[in-house]
């Protein structure tokens, strides 16, 4: 196992840039889950990663290996990287068992210690009565757990997942993250984790880096990336959120319209400068006088509706603004109702705005 | 784990890398320099050639001025595009609604219909002129012989097929299985969904066809057009059949003329290949402008059954239609090359005593000159084919995974030799390798090259189209559990390709095998081909040994297409279900 060290990672397509300098470290052992939307540079990472690509800029180290540089890259089969692809890229001309035992073949280990590796791998995965098959005669789960098991059969020093889990349907979905989690823990194999879904990266990974326009925004625990959020975009994508642009009054005020609206400020804009509130929807109140220390607001409702656990109510509160809340669900509000939008001042921050 | 192999701990560690290694140097300089000697070398050498004076090897431009200048140069131009045109019109003419008929439609016998398509696209349409010169030759001609039994002896011969028009419907008849294939091909692979769509919305049967299927096969139509001039324009066995007979000389014809005169005009000759390339390249560069605005033919869906159209009433007269195309190109000409083959001596007439196996006896085992072109052909084109199709697919994997700076140029190189006619490539072959250093005159290995030079864009283009279906991942991952390069094309990428390529081998061995042109000024009498014999004979006036030796190519043919369908399905019979397959990213 080794731990992975990315300094100054640049990567260009011809004029398209898609890294613009990403440090990252992950420590021996972590799972690191690499979130943000398409096109944030989070898959070009992987490939730099897996060493299908060469970096413009930067390098990546292994432990004391350096894996990649502008002035060379480890071929991929030298660096005891392996790999899960999003569409599992299980070979179809393969049986499961030919699939998992690839690896070790091409190592040249005994025969016995093949077969026997190859067993507690396709047990591991509850594969074993299936190793015969042909992967057209696998549901897609299994296809997934097969691409797992291969790649983990080989002990890899790290391990690389890119989306693994987004060709699959909503239920099995949120099984195998859990599975994913348990593997990690009885094997500890540094483990990168792309994906797009916050919910994945919350549950799986010890550490999140969430990526935006080729440049890490915030690297943290999961608490901290959805607590402590370093910007408006960060606060945007992880969780839902209310994000209300506007100017610095000085520190912890923020001008947005006609209202100044005070927050815990972490922004270190300066005055005049262009911030951002956010505040979660589950957090505002909605009427009466909202009973903690609030920003309080007159607003109309335009939308309610119903989810069963709570009922999502938007408000309009003038100069284009809206602001969502989710409320318990016997409160009924109408489109229409005139409303005040209680925001408790310890649950609003004022952040530097979407870089 | 140990599996990182480097460990310098020094803070300037370099990677193990940049460093090509040896096998993989060693293919790519292979690959490129196959590319120089079977495209590039002949090319450069019919540029050469045509600027030297062929009495005094000096440099000149006169070769060129004589060209434009002269008018009996000019008159076979005007002649080839003349053929060209008519023969592309007919192609597409016939080709297309035929297309249309057999896959979309509930026209009766639609699987034989395109069997005997194919069965045409396999007759080297100079066998089919054969026929047609016993069918309709002036007074001889058997349909003329009919049309006077049925019409009275004054009526005359109203067929003469060593004519334009004769040339013409040869040609055309010939080339509508590429027309037919193209646009079939891409009739089947429409996704059903976008006709759906306009259905859905309120489209009759009719106003779909005109407002969908017929704009969105527009591009595999013109394609097919472009494809049928150039194969009308390069034709040399038809025209030379039946053009030179009556004195109407085209450009593929006049070349030959200039190698059979003494002392031959060699370098004029390939000043004259100029126009010829001129045509085709500008044909092929308006193509590719075409389609590249038109990316949308690639977007097709699932292949799935179409939803069929009932002609109704219009099913039989419809099925009479489909059927001339089969019948003027496979039953009558077959039938007379058939019964000729079969007599003794067809000046007797048509007897039981007449009737003999005499000329296959013959041409197996009795004349060694026909012995040996059976053996010579079929060990030229399985060579060649292996050849062109390794070498093919080895540029499209080069060009796919972008294994070398510069990969598009290799791919550029390949796809050269199909603006090149098969006349003018032989050309160049002639130059380039009957004088040192490689002095290959005279050797099977000129022949073999020249095959696998001539059909390499359509092992090139194969080749590509079914690396494209194969995700790269599925590579990636053998390359990230350990295998290098080399291991992971022979362990994932070659299996994956298999039946693909066994298709694609046939592809280019049946070209190969009824090949004529290429052949032509290369051979010598030890390495005479089957084409090139039945031409020769030909000229000697030998019908019966023609007509025997025709026969036997079209069942070597045939034979190996009827063995090769099994094969090329064979490879992937439980493994490629479409689930997997497109989860995986392969074609189905």
């Amino acid at each position: 196992m080794s731990g992975i060290r990315i300094t100054n990672l640049r990567k260009s397509f011809g004029d398209y840039t898609a890294l613009r300098g990403i440090d990252l470290q992950v420590p021996n052992g972590t799972l690191l889950a690499l979130l943000g939307p398409s096109g944030c540079g989070k898959s070009t990472t992987l490939q730099l990663l897996a060493g299908f690509e060469a970096p413009t800029e930067g390098e990546i180290w292994a432990d004391d290996t350096l894996l990649s540089s502008p002035r060379g890259v480890l071929p991929p089969e030298k660096r005891g990287i392996s790999l899960v692809f999003q569409n599992y890229a299980v070979w179809p001309h393969k049986t499961v068992a030919e699939n998992v035992a690839f690896g070790l073949t091409i190592r040249r280990l005994p025969k016995a210690e093949v077969a026997e590796r190859l067993t507690r791998a396709l047990r591991t995965v509850r594969l074993d009565p299936l190793r015969d098959r042909y992967p057209s005669e696998l549901s897609g789960g299994q296809q997934q757990r097969v691409a797992l098991a291969r790649a983990l059969v080989v002990e890899p020093s790290i391990l690389l997942l890119d989306e693994p889990l987004s060709n699959l349907d909503a239920h099995l979905r949120e099984e195998m993250r859990f599975e994913i989690r348990q593997v990690h823990d009885l094997l500890g194999i540094t483990t990168v984790y792309v994906t797009h879904d916050q919910s994945e990266a919350l549950v799986t990974a010890d550490r999140i880096a969430v990526m935006q326009s080729g440049i890490v925004q915030q690297l943290g625990s999961p608490e901290e990336v959805f607590e402590r959020p370093s910007n408006a975009f960060v606060a945007g994508f992880i969780g839902s959120n209310n994000t209300l642009a506007g100017t610095s009054e000085g520190e912890g005020a923020i001008r947005v319209g006609d209202h100044v609206l005070t927050a815990p400020d972490r922004s270190g804009a300066a005055k005049g400068g262009s911030v951002a509130l956010c505040v979660r929807p589950s957090k505002v109140r909605l009427g009466g006088d909202g009973g903690l220390p609030c920003n309080s607001l007159p607003g109309t409702v335009v939308r309610s509706a119903y989810l069963g656990e709570h009922r999502d109510v938007l408000v309009d509160i003038g100069g284009d603004r809206t602001i969502r809340a989710f409320v318990p669900p016997e409160h009924r509000y109408g489109p229409g109702a005139a409303t005040t939008v209680h925001l408790p001042i310890d649950a609003c921050q004022i952040l530097a705005p979407a870089a | 784990m140990g599996v990182i192999s480097t460990s310098s701990r020094d803070a300037v560690a370099r990677p193990v890398m940049a460093r090509v290694p040896l096998v993989k140097a060693t293919i790519l300089g292979a690959v490129v320099l196959l590319l120089v000697l079977l495209v590039v070398q002949p090319f450069g050498w019919v540029l050469f050639n045509s600027l030297h004076d062929d009495a005094t090897g000096a440099w000149t431009l006169n070769n060129y001025a004589r060209v434009v200048q002269s008018a009996d140069l000019i008159e076979p131009l005007v002649n080839s595009l003349v053929l060209a045109a008519a023969t592309a019109l007919i192609a597409v003419g016939i080709g297309v609604p035929l297309a249309w008929l057999v896959s979309r439609t509930d026209l009766p016998f639609r699987r034989s219909i395109r069997v005997l398509t194919l069965t045409a696209f396999v007759t080297p349409s100079f066998i089919g002129a054969t026929g047609w010169i016993l069918l309709a030759a002036p007074n001889s001609g058997w349909l003329n012989t009919a049309w006077r039994w049925l019409a009275g002896e004054g009526a005359g011969a109203p067929l003469n097929i060593y004519s334009m028009a004769g040339a013409v419907f040869v040609c055309g008849i010939y080339t509508v299985p590429y027309s037919f294939t193209m646009v079939s091909s891409a009739l089947d692979e429409m996704a059903v969904e976008l006709e759906d769509a306009a259905t859905t919305l309120g489209c009759g049967v009719l106003r779909t066809m005109v407002s969908i299927t017929i704009p969105l096969a527009a591009p595999a139509v013109i394609a097919s057009f472009i494809l049928s001039f150039i194969q009308g324009l390069t034709l040399f066995g038809v025209p030379a059949f039946l053009l030179t007979p009556t004195g109407i000389p085209v450009v593929t014809t006049k070349l030959a003329e200039f190698y059979q005169l003494f002392p031959p005009e060699i370098y004029l000759a390939a000043a004259y290949c100029m126009p010829l390339l001129l045509v085709t390249g500008a044909l092929f560069w308006m193509r590719r402008r075409y389609l590249g605005r038109k990316q949308y033919v690639t977007i097709s869906g699932k292949t799935r059954a179409g939803r069929q159209i009932h002609l109704g009433a219009w099913r039989w007269p419809a099925l009479f239609l489909a059927l001339l195309l089969p019948t003027v190109a496979v039953f009558l000409p077959y039938a007379a090359l058939l019964l000729v083959s079969l007599t003794r001596a067809w000046g007797l007439g048509l007897s039981w005593e007449n009737l003999s196996l005499y000329w296959y006896w013959w041409a197996i085992f009795g004349n060694s000159e026909t012995h040996t072109a059976i053996v010579n052909s079929l060990v030229y084109s399985t060579l060649g084919a292996t050849l062109c199709v390794a070498l093919g697919t080895l540029v499209a994997y080069i060009v796919e995974r972008r294994m070398m700076p510069g990969a598009s140029l290799l791919g550029a190189v390949a796809t050269v030799p199909i603006i090149i006619p098969g006349i003018v490539l032989s050309v160049g072959f002639f130059a380039a390798y009957t004088r040192a250093p490689f002095n290959l005159y005279g050797t099977p290995l000129l022949l073999i090259a020249a095959f696998a030079a001539t059909f390499l864009p359509i092992a090139y283009a194969h080749g590509g189209s079914i690396l494209k279906g194969i995700g790269p991942e599925l590579e990636r991952a053998a390359r990230s559990l350990g295998a290098g390069e080399a291991r992971t094309f022979l362990a994932v990428t070659l299996p994956l390709m298999g039946g693909g390529l066994v298709s694609g081998w046939f592809l280019v061995f049946i070209p190969i095998i009824r090949e004529l042109s290429v052949a032509v000024f290369l051979i010598t009498p030890k390495t005479n081909v089957m084409t090139t014999l039945i031409y020769n004979a030909k000229d000697g006036g030998n019908y019966e040994a023609v007509c025997a030796m025709s026969v036997l190519l079209l069942l070597i043919t045939l034979l190996l297409v009827a063995i090769a369908r099994p094969l090329a399905g064979l490879t992937g019979a439980r493994r490629t279900s479409r689930k997997t397959a497109t989860a995986a990213g392969v074609p189905s």
